[in-house]
């Protein structure tokens, strides 16, 4: 009796708690979803009709397939390098120990701070022969001229540099805060059976930091997916046009701002959001990352 | 190169002094590998220190890590007050604001929502949790159209509100709020709690919250740094100069200034290369103190004290 009367005031807590998120979850969670569907099938300008013919339009539209590709190529340079780079560096950073590692990490995540429109300046400028602190290794490269690396063609490596240089330095502190947490019993007992440094890091630990980085994958993945503000203001500022409608994103905005297409706009972020829910669905369902946090069956 | 093939036959007698001297040898590999990492991370920032003390003059001519002079810091900010009657002011005072609500909104609401999910009784937990998972992993480029299409069905449109409120739905931060109180503070505490008879109000405020401030440092972090420099949703939601923050202003600068393309904008205006490096140094220099202050925070492990049980 007391007990069922104490639960119902916990349920009753619990719920104005939880309310002003909840607020937020429906308001800007969940009813843009459902009013981008809704806008996804209305009548375009250029299909009256509406209906499931926008999302078939869209794909149709010369500019999709070239951004599609744009944006694959991305991914296929940036994850894996993001994995690997961010493993290496942070399974070395764990091996010094003492009064260097935390300047280090420092380091590491100063890059984090240029994100967005910085990211962009800053690598117009260390990509610009005429000003670039890298002026010597570009002109030895033959490099003279900004135009010789900014051109169709190669702009999927500069992004990739872009984005890896702003979410590297952080994800290697962060997957370093993973590796702290494995037990030193374990690492001792590898070390009693004869296991060497390179041994430990690579048979050890990072089976053991395996889920961090499988998550960490994801979503880097998802997030490349996204891809827009590197292409679009390099396209709007210094080369112009040169990637304009470069990546699925862009494509996306053009449509609702450029082209007055919001319901193909609408159309097209919604199949890019269904590729990151099932991302996001993978990693909850098909990974042991968020096992014993109560969302997996018992 | 050489002291690798050493080590490698190093077996039997020799093993100890062998592998003493590839270990060393390694560590001078690994002490490389880092130091040149942390070398090329910090040279893109010294660079932004340093470029707007010289004229763009001098950016042209001068090695690339000289220093012009004070005063031309000075000359430098006063060229950018030029731009538009001081706007920039006006930027960095919304990214102050719309930062400072965000954090504050974003905080309060998954430190609630998290210790719901973790304390109280309430109902179809697995399903929010799971969606609030999907909602944290999705990122929020993605809903940057869907919520454009909604703020402007419901007039909200440049309207900064819109900016600061879908900035505000946190999920991550639920998520993070929820694994804390339901692993790191030990379930008996709320018990006991509850046993002599507290209510779950005063369980949260007199219990569990005195034991967060760890919590919200890292809540509070990671909701500073994303909205601190967010551009893509205020870029797509707001429309007028004087309601943009300072991302969305430095992208209005160099794309309307002639500083990094000759052929944009007013030839006579006082925006150079310097003027956008300092803009852009005042973007980033915020999000630089954060990080080191907050470097403690980030030591013990956002990711396995998250999922740790």
């Amino acid at each position: 009796m007391a007990r069922s009367r104490s639960s119902r005031r916990s349920l009753a807590a619990g719920s104005i708690m939880f309310a002003p998120y909840l607020i937020l979850l429906v308001l800007f969670g969940i009813l843009p979803i459902i009013q981008a569907t809704i806008t996804s099938i209305g009548p375009s300008i250029v299909n009256p009709a509406g209906g499931l013919q926008n999302f078939a339009d869209v794909v149709a539209d010369v500019r999709f397939l070239p951004a599609l590709m744009n944006v694959v190529v991305f991914l296929l340079m940036y994850v894996p390098a993001m994995i690997i780079v961010v493993s290496l560096m942070s399974l070395l950073l764990d091996t010094v120990q003492g009064r260097w590692n935390l300047p280090l990490r420092l380091t590491y995540i100063v890059p984090a701070s240029m994100t967005g429109a910085t990211a962009v300046l800053i690598w117009y400028f260390m990509l610009e022969p005429s000003l670039s602190p890298y002026r010597d290794a570009l002109h030895a490269l033959g490099i003279t001229q900004g135009n010789q690396i900014w051109r169709q063609g190669g702009l999927a490596w500069i992004f990739v540099a872009m984005a890896f240089f702003v979410g590297a330095g952080n994800w290697i502190v962060v997957q370093y805060g993973s590796l702290q947490s494995i037990s030193e019993d374990v690492l001792e007992a590898a070390r009693i059976d004869g296991a060497n440094a390179w041994q430990i890091g690579w048979r050890i630990k990072l089976p053991l930091i395996r889920k961090y980085l499988v998550y960490m994958g994801i979503l880097v993945f998802a997030a490349g997916l996204q891809v827009f503000v590197e292409p679009q203001l390099i396209s709007g500022s210094v080369y112009t046009g040169i990637a304009k409608d470069w990546s699925l994103n862009q494509l996306s905005y053009d449509l609702a701002f450029q082209s007055n297409n919001l319901a193909g706009s609408a159309a097209l972020s919604l199949m890019l959001l269904v590729v990151c829910i099932v991302a996001a669905i993978v990693v909850i369902f098909r990974t042991d990352f968020f096992e014993g946090t109560g969302v997996g069956k018992k | 190169m050489t002291t690798e093939s050493i080590a490698l036959p190093g077996r039997g007698e020799g093993i100890v002094r062998t592998r003493g001297f590839g270990a060393v040898s390694g560590r001078v590999v690994v002490w490389i590998v880092l130091a040149v990492f942390g070398i090329l991370s910090i040279v893109p920032m010294i660079w932004l220190i340093l470029a707007p003390s010289k004229t763009g003059q001098q950016l042209n001519d001068n090695p690339p890590f000289s220093f012009g002079s004070f005063e031309q810091y000075g000359v430098t900010w006063n060229n950018l007050l030029s731009q538009n009657d001081g706007i920039i002011l006006k930027w960095m005072a919304n990214s102050v604001t719309y930062t400072a609500s965000i954090v504050v909104i974003s905080c309060v609401t998954a430190v609630l929502a998290g210790y719901a999910l973790a304390a109280t009784t309430l109902p179809f937990k697995r399903v929010l949790l799971i969606i609030t998972l999907i909602a944290m992993i999705i990122p929020p480029v993605a809903l940057v159209v869907p919520l454009f299409v909604e703020i402007s069905a419901i007039g909200l449109y440049d309207n900064p509100a819109s900016v600061i409120l879908t900035s505000s739905f946190y999920p991550f931060g639920v998520f993070l709020a929820y694994i804390y109180f339901s692993t790191s503070i030990p379930t008996e505490i709320y018990e006991a709690a509850k046993v002599d008879g507290a209510g779950e109000f005063t369980t949260f405020f007199r219990i569990a919250l005195p034991l967060s401030k760890g919590l919200f440092g890292m809540l509070a972090f990671f909701s500073f740094s994303a909205a601190w420099v967010n551009y893509f949703l205020p870029y797509v939601l707001l429309q007028s100069q004087e309601n943009f923050n300072l991302s969305v202003g430095l992208g209005f600068l160099f794309t309307s200034s002639p500083a990094l393309n000759p052929q944009n904008g007013a030839q006579q205006s006082l925006i150079g290369r310097p003027e956008i490096a300092l803009a852009s140094l005042l973007l980033a220099i915020p999000i630089l103190i954060v990080f080191i202050a907050s470097s403690r925070l980030l030591v013990r492990g956002v990711l396995a004290g998250a999922v740790k049980s």
